[in-house]
């Protein structure tokens, strides 16, 4: 176990979060990056399906996806 | 216990104190020890909430690391009832398996040993009420605090002094007794003596519902020699029989694993019992061979005591440690589930004892909820004559609607009595209580809960709205509204599969997006925005009495698909508590939803 974990598991155990608001923001910056990259894949899968309802689902999902990303921007901007 | 056996032993008692101080001193120091362990567990229940869940939580997850949680918890509370209790309470709400809690329990039994060493090392051999007096002071001052925690230390504190201060009276009042009246010559020697205080020693544990208030009391009686050697050892037999006692108890508002768990504590401490009964001369030649080299000397019968008390709780759980999966067998056959004989549904997780800790009570919420959600959604399923299954199954939508284009009818009142209600009452009443039992943190946590049953209520009573017209223009021969009725249910279908979707997967980021699409797709229900009817009333497709039942029906579908999201989020982002606030963050609003629908159109 890294020196690092040790210490996270510790906090962990004892309740302890000093750095909430920090931790906060690292675990918000990391689920927007995996949104970014869901974005990725559903523009492509958008580019490769032919039928017209999936498309109009895919775009709903691009839209959600932008407007989400945008409102964690906004969250670590504040 | 009756009123009237009550007043029968006060006066008893009355009696009894009447002639003899001695005898009032012994009982008010085992009155005293008893009220100091409830208040040393009172104070450790003020940590229970953070620092011992977390515990469990984290060093329960193998046998070996649940018996040493046992050990340790109990060496540090002093009290095997209370780890009994936490693990009963723990088992019930699912947190932790039966094997793990028969661990805890088996390091429960080994770390109770280590009051007899302190009783006997320290409480006979230091003026133990020396110690008692500043602990009751600074315990009191503490109590006035106004912080929950504080408080705890303080009842800590103070069940410590009154321990040592009820220790003290007890020794004091054997000691006093010996002079007048030697209680030594009503010792039986043989097999005979043996179960009589065995026997004498559960009923003694039974009453006080303490193995540690019966140690004592032996371990004073023994360093005062009012009782023999061989008959306190079968005292301290019968007091670890005996404690099981405490664990029945607390299993009778638990579930079955917890019953199960209790039944185990029983199995093993009786078993023990018989062990130490039946090999007892073994037992004794063992503690004098080995006391030697630890150094206690040859007449010092309470750490003789205390030796024997360790040897044969650490021989049982050396013998039956190995077993525990077979065990775990056993007690499945001893308790197995009962066949539902009743149609009704009812709660799977809910039980008193999961009221005992904050961190139970909001995990049985959870799964309760979740209960109750997949009882709702199998009826909504139904209410739209499609099965759950097809919701589960991977066939495309438009696939389950031409499969299943007979219309059923659903008797939604039968369902509602049978599969809802009682489930629905049971968890707002948990809730309500669990709101008034603990701080303000877990109330943040519970009200969601609250809400998400409230909303599947709604969500219910819109699929049952909607059925009538439904089950009517299905079987219509305008295809008109038969198509219309059909988009409804493509749409529900759409929301149920995306929310089953968001409950199962792992992937945050879909489940962030599947919820922002669920809302987005709820906004499109408004069939009277959408200018849709316009269409079918304008080329007359449908009749105004058509279109009357469809734009309330559409209301109905919108309020199925936004109640259900909303079940859907807080679901999910209550399903762990770590990560909440981050999961909460990102969804999107109704704010948000309008800017997006604004955009959009």
């Amino acid at each position: 176990m890294g020196k690092s974990k040790f210490i996270q598991s510790i906090e962990s155990l004892f309740g302890i979060t000093p750095k909430e608001d920090e931790s906060k923001k690292k675990s918000i910056k990391e689920l927007i990056q995996k949104l970014k990259e869901r974005r990725i894949l559903i523009k492509k899968a958008l580019k490769e399906e032919t039928d017209i309802l999936k498309r109009d689902t895919l775009k709903d999902h691009l839209f959600v996806l932008k407007k989400q990303i945008k409102k964690g921007r906004e969250i670590l901007d504040d | 216990m009756k009123k009237g056996v009550l007043f029968a032993i006060i006066l008893l008692l009355s009696y009894v104190f009447s002639q003899s101080s001695h005898i009032l001193n012994i009982a008010a120091g085992v009155a005293i020890f008893l009220f100091g362990m409830f208040s040393l567990e009172e104070g450790f229940r003020a940590f229970a909430g953070g620092l011992l869940e977390r515990i469990l939580k984290l060093f329960t997850d193998k046998q070996y690391k649940s018996l040493l949680f046992g050990i340790l918890t109990t060496t540090i509370m002093q009290s095997s009832s209370l780890v009994s209790i936490v693990s009963i309470s723990f088992i019930s709400a699912g947190l932790i398996g039966l094997a793990q809690g028969i661990g805890i329990i088996f390091g429960a039994n080994i770390g109770t040993t280590t009051g007899a060493w302190l009783i006997a090392g320290l409480g006979l051999k230091v003026d133990i009420a020396t110690y008692a007096m500043p602990m009751l002071i600074f315990g009191t001052l503490f109590l006035f605090q106004n912080e929950k925690k504080l408080k705890g230390i303080g009842s800590i504190l103070a069940g410590l002094g009154f321990l040592f201060l009820g220790i003290a009276y007890m020794k004091e009042g054997f000691e006093a007794f010996k002079a007048t009246i030697d209680l030594s010559q009503f010792a039986v020697g043989g097999f005979k003596g043996l179960l009589l205080f065995s026997f004498i020693g559960v009923v003694a544990t039974v009453i006080m519902q303490s193995s540690h208030a019966s140690l004592v009391l032996i371990i004073t009686a023994l360093g005062s020699g009012q009782i023999d050697y061989e008959n306190a050892l079968a005292l301290a037999i019968g007091s670890n029989i005996g404690t099981t006692v405490t664990a029945i108890i607390g299993s009778l508002s638990a579930g079955l694993d917890g019953k199960k768990l209790a039944l185990a504590h029983v199995i093993f401490n009786v078993l023990t019992g018989f062990l130490a009964i039946t090999f007892i001369t073994l037992f004794i030649r063992l503690v004098d061979t080995t006391a030697f080299y630890l150094g206690i000397a040859e007449d010092d019968y309470t750490m003789k005591l205390a030796l024997f008390h360790t040897y044969f709780n650490l021989l049982g759980v050396m013998l039956l440690y190995p077993f525990i999966d077979a065990l775990v067998r056993l007690l499945h056959r001893l308790l197995p589930k009962a066949q539902n004989a009743q149609e009704s549904d009812d709660v799977y997780f809910i039980t008193d004892s999961a009221l005992d800790f904050p961190s139970t009570a909001y995990t049985v919420l959870i799964k309760e909820t979740k209960h109750l959600y997949h009882n709702v959604v199998d009826i909504i399923a139904q209410s739209l004559s499609i099965s759950f299954d097809d919701i589960l199954s991977g066939m495309e939508i438009d696939d389950i609607i031409q499969r299943r284009n007979t219309p059923l009818f659903v008797d939604m009142e039968y369902h509602y009595e049978h599969r809802v209600k009682e489930i629905y009452g049971k968890i707002i009443t948990f809730a309500i209580m669990a709101q008034g039992k603990f701080g303000e943190e877990t109330v943040r946590d519970i009200v969601p809960m609250k809400n998400a049953t409230i909303s599947m209520v709604e969500a219910f009573k819109a699929a049952k709205h909607m059925q009538k017209n439904m089950l009517f223009y299905l079987n219509s021969n305008n295809e008109a509204i038969k198509h219309e009725y059909n988009h409804i249910r493509r749409n529900i279908i759409k929301v149920l599969r995306n929310i089953q979707l968001i409950l199962n997967t792992n992937e945050e980021d879909i489940a962030v997006m599947l919820l922002g699409k669920i809302k987005l797709d709820a906004q499109k229900y408004d069939i009277a925005a959408n200018k849709s009817l316009d269409n079918l009333i304008r080329t007359q497709q449908i009749s105004y009495a058509m279109a009357t039942s469809l734009m309330n029906d559409s209301t109905y579908a919108y309020t199925i698909a936004s109640e259900l999201a909303e079940v859907a989020q807080i679901l999910f982002v209550h399903h762990e508590q770590e990560g909440k606030e981050t999961r909460e963050a990102l969804i999107l609003n109704e704010s948000d939803m309008k800017d997006l629908s604004t955009h959009l159109s």
